[in-house]
């Protein structure tokens, strides 16, 4: 069943429809909003607002793109937002005064690379982030990155470039090693 | 600003490509965990009853005349409720049905714009949930009525329905985060710009859920 023929039985009201849509996409939304959240409780608590979105939303999907785009960039608004009010409640907890902005934060010297690239890309702005997490790291094309984040394709491109440079950047010191 | 290839590409890119798959690796989905809390709040959500196949042409007769009544009558002299019947339908001039949208969008336009506003400042949203819901009856009025076979106009009044439908299920209740994805939504398809341009220069909302 194609998802056109799918997205008419939900919409029918066909509780195994619904099951169906979201597993045929589920593991795909999970891993980019885990990527972005780095956490499970909220990796769980997003991808189940993204697919209780979409359903509800269902009816005003126009099809202009794929299905597994429209969810993903669900899941991209709702993975930012989050990690928005992440950013809010830790600046509430430190303090405002010490806290800075989430993506200048400094990195603290470590010696395993995997953690100090963690830290990097966690400091990295949100929307380099998101392109940085779906381009180089879950393989999505620059066209599918545009549409599910609402940019130009040359946007998308910059705004890699300008991550992979930072993150660059922020591992100098292990380049040179 | 140089044009950019996804080959300009430093040697340290593809190391720090190869271990940030390994930062964060996704554990296996829990999808059986996800989907019952995914059916449980859908459960409690309210569900739209399929509407009956009458309901288009009432709505479109409805909207004529809430149209004809907003541009026709002089504001002092307004009914309460606007008077119409099934009869009236045939002879309306399609000019109506455009202008009754005209007035709708520039209603929602300026809901919006407030809307947005309060947004920056801490409060009670009950009131705007009220005005959206308002809103929010005459919009599906309008998409069900020829005003919406214009597919530019149909377009903005399924994605203006998708904000005011949020608005209108905001509760004081309601995680700041529901704010947020509203806004994000307006933002994402540029909502109020697109009303703007819908809505000719000089066009001031009557009353109505303002």
């Amino acid at each position: 069943m194609n998802d056109r023929e799918l997205i008419g039985r939900v919409l029918a009201g066909d509780p195994g429809a619904e099951r169906a849509l979201y597993d045929a996409h589920v593991d795909r939304v999970f891993r980019l909003v885990y990527r972005m959240a780095g956490d499970l409780d909220r990796a769980q608590d997003w991808v189940q607002e993204t697919f209780i979105r979409a359903f509800d939303r269902l009816a005003g999907f126009r099809g202009e793109s794929a299905l597994s785009t429209w969810l993903c960039s669900i899941a991209i608004s709702v993975s930012l937002n989050g990690m928005r009010q992440v950013r809010r409640a830790r600046e509430r907890e430190v303090g405002l005064d010490d806290a800075g902005p989430l993506g200048h934060q400094p990195i603290q010297a470590d010696p395993d690379l995997r953690t100090r690239l963690g830290q990097a890309i966690e400091a990295l702005p949100d929307g380099y982030r998101a392109v940085f997490v779906m381009h180089d790291v879950e393989g999505y094309t620059h066209d599918e990155i545009a549409r599910a984040l609402g940019v130009q394709t040359g946007t998308s491109k910059a705004q890699l470039f300008r991550a992979r440079a930072r993150l660059r950047e922020a591992l100098a010191d292990f380049a040179r090693e | 600003m140089p044009v950019l290839h996804d080959d300009d590409r430093d040697p340290l890119d593809d190391r720090i490509r190869e271990l940030a798959r390994e930062v964060n690796a996704p554990p296996a989905t829990p999808r059986e965990e996800m989907w019952q809390a995914i059916s449980a709040r859908r459960q409690a959500q309210p569900r739209r009853a399929p509407r009956p196949r009458w309901v288009p042409w009432a709505a479109a007769v409805l909207a004529v005349g809430i149209g004809i009544g907003r541009m026709s009558v002089p504001e002092s002299n307004r009914p309460t409720t606007p008077a119409t019947s099934v009869a009236d339908a045939p002879r309306v001039n399609p000019t109506a049905y455009r202008l009754a949208a005209e007035e709708h969008l520039a209603q929602s336009e300026a809901f919006l714009t407030l809307f947005r506003a309060s947004l920056e400042r801490p409060g009670d949203h009950r009131l705007a949930s009220a005005t959206a819901r308002q809103l929010l009856t005459g919009n599906r009025l309008l998409l069900d009525s020829p005003a919406a076979r214009d597919e530019a106009t149909r377009r903005l009044l399924e994605d203006l329905e998708l904000v005011l439908a949020e608005i209108a299920q905001l509760s004081p209740a309601s995680p700041a985060q529901d704010l947020d994805l509203i806004r994000d939504g307006m933002e994402r398809g540029d909502v109020l710009s697109r009303l703007r341009q819908a809505v000719p220069t000089g066009t001031v909302p009557n009353h109505g859920a303002l």
